[in-house]
């Protein structure tokens, strides 16, 4: 072979083969991740990614899911012109037509039921992975409604919440300064990879590692010194039999509960009925091993706690569990400390960088006053009296209801529509709106019950801002051109509110401007930092300061960490309980008929909700939906492995590969979700919900399994 | 002496990163049922009792002895000078698969022609002063470009290389 052909064929960049590296970042995952890519760049194609070497955030790495973003966004279903449907709804049957003609359509609806039955009759819904966030919440307010939700309804919002309830701030656990990590639902090696890196690194220092898991992870073989082994949606009895041990054993810090800590005897006595009598009947835990786990708490301080948007949160008490581990912080003195939990406020689209944005005035200074409340906010009041906007479990429901009030149109920007527990009820409710304007980059399943459907581009063709931790903030340049006539989202956003001529000079002067004024309190200005390829340090960032956050009194009610919450405990008409209370998180289904807990997304390394499920390569790591089981159900229903099974519920059935594990607990059954050939969140039932966050219990659900073919053999438990 | 690709089994995660970079970097099209040069295994002897799991990747072990080169009858295999890793030149393949029957790994794959191919250590990348694709990727830094002096002192355990020894040695 020729040199140049050597050269060409490796993908080398440098003169000769004309390969060219740029800059960009990573927008599969969430955005406390987007890590920087570096983009081999040829003839305006993409040819191949890597992590940028020297980047804050990865600093050269990649997770299994990055690294197929070439694959990602060259697929084959991108939309590369607005659409308007010509089939019947859900067929996919759609025509070109231009971007002017899209708005036209979307402002003449949108407009129209604004004048006929107000702003809120058309909801804004805002799905994976928010970065347009901002400018769709700020879209929304001025086009007159709260009627704003996102995919954050089913996602981290529950642990968030349980941190205001406690001390009015988000919070994170320090694990680099440790002495014991409480790994509750840890496995960052199949997902949130750069914290295995972290959590290695800790290990190597001699921190103690107490993992919280019902399966063998990686992690588990890896780092835990002990694994607790709860049944799934059983956290929270664990936790508080925990605080009775810590309580019981004067592992606590009293000085610290005396000065910080709001309901401390309250929550002892509630506790104390979590101890040797029932915790291994109520979890599967054995007492002597949460003892255990607790001496090693007390003996190792300081302690952080892992932050779970997700595994923690899906279930009907997945809040109260929430609230009940991170009492353990609180009653051992570890909060607001170095080593501990520590206090954050979010700079710019969840991403806590030590410096301040206007990201929240930039929309909340439109909010409107006097509308209607928008969707979920009665079913969900504590939900509401947090976020302030609509939660989106409770949307199919009210456009098919019309309870309180209908809802008549939507704009959305990547619905998903396997996101939320029982799809059939989101498919009705899209078929009865009157308008649906759906954005994405493919044409998903979703798209296809749209009027009208945007075409979106990656980020690797759009230039955006993004704040990293450590006082880092990138604008980034694009490194190819939009595919077809795509548009950023935000950018769509932007010029569809110069055409229904909404009242919002900023939000039609366009993106680059919206982004000057949230980050006009910088010394950096959006030129300097688009002129530099990788993060610039921000001179307002500013360091972390042990205790300075409980000192100064927290914003709650008693400024102090709320064991027993003021803001629930003063609205008895919710129903909540004010204390971190534990009830059992299965729903109602007949015991007998689904004698299985059904995990529906228990993570798997080569996914992400849907999004991946379609990209040939991290497919190609395990093609076929499977769901991982325990050796003891796979021998008892004579199932092997990749046999085809059947997972059931009262809302119908599913057929996947069959993987018994030892990995596994009895009686569980962990699916992944998204699969549009076996959709396991279709099986859940869309009411099986958490009171207090209103987020979905796709962790907890009673299910059956059989072997395909097995009914015949009686096999059928 | 020269260059190999090992892997330490106990930082392994089963992850599949190196395994999609390897495919970004060669191009591997799945969808054709082209088999990709590196396989990742999450592995575990199913007992109830005492689980044993194991991670592996896995793509051409670049045997310093490697029986492909003398098995292809075109001569399409040979080492490399400079690295010792196991490169190829498949425009004379005939695709008769002596060189899959001779590999104690199964590692070679076939291209749309039905022509050769495997994982060459990325070569042409070590030549420009970069890591191989998989080796840059890897999150955990369990794979990694070694001299093959280094495997000796190494246990089977930490190095995939010493246990492929193993395995030819009870093969033979």
């Amino acid at each position: 072979m020729e040199r140049i052909e050597q050269l060409l064929k490796a993908k080398i960049p440098c003169k000769e083969t004309g390969i060219e590296i740029r800059h960009t970042i990573c927008d599969i995952c969430c955005p406390s991740f987007h890590c920087g890519i570096d983009a081999y760049v040829k003839d305006g194609k993409v040819i191949k990614i890597e992590g940028t070497k020297g980047h804050p955030m990865n600093d050269g790495l990649l997770c299994t899911k990055g690294l197929s973003n070439r694959e990602y966004i060259y697929r084959k279903d991108r939309i590369l012109t607005p659409l308007k449907r010509v089939g019947k709804r859900g067929e996919g049957k759609f025509e070109p037509i231009t971007w002017d003609e899209a708005y036209r359509i979307c402002g003449e609806k949108l407009n129209g039921w604004k004048e006929k039955e107000g702003a809120d009759s058309v909801m804004f819904f805002g799905g994976y992975t928010k970065w347009f966030r901002p400018w769709l919440h700020r879209f929304a307010f001025s086009f007159g409604t709260e009627n704003y939700a996102t995919e954050s309804s089913t996602c981290f919002t529950s642990g968030l919440m349980a941190w205001k309830i406690a001390t009015g701030r988000a919070a994170k656990g320090d694990m680099a300064n440790c002495g014991v990590f409480l790994g509750w639902a840890f496995n960052p090696y199949h997902s949130r990879y750069l914290n295995g890196k972290k959590a290695d690194a800790a290990k190597a220092r001699g921190v103690k590692f107490i993992i919280v898991d019902p399966r063998v992870t990686p992690a588990v073989e890896k780092l835990a010194d002990i694994h607790l082994r709860p049944r799934g949606g059983t956290d929270g009895a664990l936790a508080l039999a925990m605080a009775n041990i810590l309580i019981q054993n004067g592992w606590i810090d009293r000085e610290y509960i005396d000065k910080y800590v709001y309901g401390f005897d309250a929550f002892a006595r509630y506790v104390s009925q979590f101890n040797e009598s029932n915790l291994e009947q109520l979890t599967g835990v054995p007492y002597e091993q949460a003892v255990e786990a607790c001496r090693m708490i007390h003996e190792n301080g300081p302690m952080a706690i892992n932050e779970s948007s997700a595994p923690l949160a899906h279930h009907k008490n997945g809040m109260q569990n929430y609230r009940a581990i991170m009492a353990l912080s609180a009653i051992t003195g570890n909060y607001d400390r170095v080593g501990g939990q520590q206090p954050i406020t979010h700079t710019y689209i969840h991403q806590a960088s030590g410096y301040e944005t206007r990201e929240e005035e930039f929309f909340e200074s439109v909010r409107p006053v006097g509308g209607k409340k928008p969707v979920g906010a009665e079913r969900f009041p504590l939900w509401y009296a947090t976020e302030g906007e609509a939660q989106a479990t409770d949307l199919a429901r009210q456009i098919l209801e019309e309870k309180p009030y209908p809802i008549r149109a939507m704009v959305a920007l990547g619905l998903n529509l396997r996101m939320l527990p029982d799809t059939q009820q989101l498919i009705r409710a899209l078929e009865k709106l009157d308008f649906f304007v759906d954005t994405d980059l493919f044409l998903t399943d979703a798209a296809k019950y749209a009027d009208i459907v945007l075409p979106a581009c990656s980020s690797f063709e759009r230039g955006e801002f993004k704040s990293y931790p450590g006082g880092y903030a990138v604008y980034t340049n694009p490194v190819i051109e939009p595919l077809g006539q795509s548009k950023s989202d935000a950018q769509i956003l932007c010029e569809l509110a110069q055409v229904m001529g909404l009242e919002d000079d900023l939000l039609k002067s366009g993106y680059e401007n919206c982004v000057r004024y949230i980050i006009q309190d910088l010394s950096v200005t959006v030129k300097q930092l688009k002129a530099n390829p990788l993060p610039t340090l921000v001179p307002e960032r500013r360091p972390y300061v042990e205790g300075a956050y409980i000192r100064g009194g927290m914003k709650t009610k008693s400024g102090k960490f709320e064991l027993d919450s003021c803001l629930i405990g003063d609205h008895p008409e919710w129903g909540l309980d004010s204390l971190p209370t534990y009830c059992e998180p299965l729903n109602q289904a007949d015991e007998k008929k689904y004698p299985f807990t059904l995990c529906a997304g228990a993570r798997i390394p080569n996914a992400i909700h849907s999004r991946l499920h379609e990209v040939p390569w991290v497919r190609s790591l395990r093609p076929d939906p499977t769901a991982d089981i325990s050796l003891e159900d796979g021998e008892a229903l004579e199932i092997q492995d990749k046999d085809d099974i059947e997972i059931f519920t009262e809302k119908g059935s599913i057929t996947v590969k069959a993987h018994p594990s030892a990995r596994v607990l009895p009686g569980m059954v962990h699916m992944y979700h998204g699969y549009r050939e076996a959709n396991v969140n279709g099986l859940l039932d869309g009411n099986h919900l958490d009171p207090y966050s209103g987020f979905p219990a796709y962790r907890s659900a009673r299910c059956g399994i059989r072997k395909k073919g097995g009914e015949q053999n009686g096999i059928n438990s | 002496m020269g260059l190999t690709l090992d892997l330490d089994l106990k930082k392994c995660t089963s992850c599949g990163a190196c395994a999609i970079a390897c495919m970004d970097q060669n191009d591997i099209d799945v969808e054709q049922g082209i088999r990709p040069f590196r396989t990742v295994f999450d592995w575990e002897n199913r007992e109830k009792d005492s689980p044993k799991f194991v991670h592996i990747s896995i793509a051409c072990m670049h045997c310093e002895d490697a029986p492909c080169v003398t098995a292809c009858p075109s001569a399409c295999i040979s080492k490399d000078r400079e690295t010792n890793l196991t490169i190829f030149d498949n425009t004379n393949c005939i695709g008769c698969h002596s060189c899959a029957m001779a590999c104690p790994f199964g590692i070679p794959s076939f291209n749309e022609e039905g022509k050769m191919q495997k994982c060459d250590g990325c070569v042409v990348r070590i030549q420009n002063g970069l890591e191989p694709a998989c080796v840059r990727a890897c999150p955990v830094g369990a794979l990694r470009l070694v001299d093959t002096s280094e495997i000796e002192g190494e246990d089977k355990e930490t190095s995939l290389q010493k246990l492929g020894r193993e395995i030819v040695e009870f093969q033979t």
